[in-house]
């Protein structure tokens, strides 16, 4: 049965169900994963131990979980702060071999995408941090700006004023792309 | 809720992409860039990860647990007091008495079966 996620947090609160808990992770465990690995500039491993902590760490704070926001919500911006305090901590000796690994792989991964994808990727490249993140998390994770501003600790305006340049930018360069489809 | 419906559920819960907010540009370029980037993701299999991250999970409060355990001898009772309110202790005892069986060994067989009964209950439960 798939219970929401104020259940299983329910559950793991008032009852210590851990089980309920290993369900939060499965069902976020992809997407958290992903959206971490371009965060940490492709370093798959660094992403992966971020990724557990920031579940262990959700796990421990849980009871103080008031649900005012979404769990996702919740759940990023404690990833998103231990990515960030770790790159301030640890910002000169970054693993360039996992990275450069990482990035090969990626690049066989890319050479076997299509056209649009690849050319969609590199449109993303283009972009600042701020603003790819920006993108991500309100076009590709579903998030309102709110929720985006509250998890990357920036002021709205800013975050809205990341994903406008970069939705004017991404628009000039997949044009070309957009009206082959529309055109079928 | 597999991958599909969750993509399509954050499109469609999605203020940036519905036109509710005030800075919303070109809705259809916002809608196909959405799709795009969501398709183009790809699913991260669990590979042992929810089973690393639950290993380090610390162990349960002990609070919790005793609440667990209180719901569970609470429900074993309950479902005892039913039976005992349910069943036809009048009629089985004079059968008894009429078969005559004895009605120390009656009892004491009946308290046997409900202690079994109950600690099966609760292992159960606990598991």
């Amino acid at each position: 049965m798939d219970l929401n996620d104020e259940d299983l947090i329910r559950r793991v609160v008032e009852d210590g169900d851990q089980r309920a808990y290993a369900q939060l992770v499965r069902r976020y465990q992809s997407q958290l994963r992903f959206s971490l690995r371009q965060l940490c500039d492709g370093d798959q491993a660094l992403a992966d131990d971020m990724a557990q902590e920031a579940f262990i760490k959700a796990y421990k704070a849980l009871p103080a979980f008031r649900g005012d926001a979404r769990f996702s919500t919740w759940l990023y911006r404690i990833a998103y702060n231990l990515v960030m305090s770790y790159k301030r901590k640890k910002a000169p000796e970054v693993d360039q071999e996992a990275v450069d690994r990482a990035q090969a792989d990626e690049s066989v991964e890319e050479a076997q995408q299509l056209g649009m994808a690849r050319d969609l990727n590199s449109a993303m490249s283009t972009l600042s941090d701020a603003q790819r993140q920006a993108v991500h998390l309100c076009m590709q994770r579903g998030f309102s700006h709110e929720e985006a501003a509250s998890i990357m600790k920036l002021p709205l305006g800013t975050v809205k004023s990341h994903v406008n340049r970069a939705r004017a930018k991404l628009q000039t360069m997949l044009q070309a792309w957009r009206e082959e489809v529309v055109s079928g | 809720m597999d991958k599909f419906e969750q993509r399509n559920s954050n499109s469609l819960n999605n203020p940036v992409l519905q036109g509710k907010d005030p800075d919303f540009g070109d809705p259809e370029f916002d809608q196909w860039l959405s799709q795009q980037l969501q398709f183009n993701e790809p699913y991260l299999d669990n590979d042992g990860f929810c089973e690393r991250v639950m290993e380090q999970l610390p162990a349960p409060s002990k609070r919790a647990e005793r609440r667990a355990t209180r719901v569970q001898y609470a429900a074993v009772v309950a479902a005892s007091a039913i039976v005992v309110w349910q069943f036809p202790f009048g009629e089985v005892l004079s059968e008894a008495v009429q078969q005559s069986i004895s009605l120390y060994s009656l009892v004491g067989l009946g308290v046997l079966s409900s202690l079994v009964a109950m600690t099966g209950g609760i292992l159960a439960a606990r598991r």
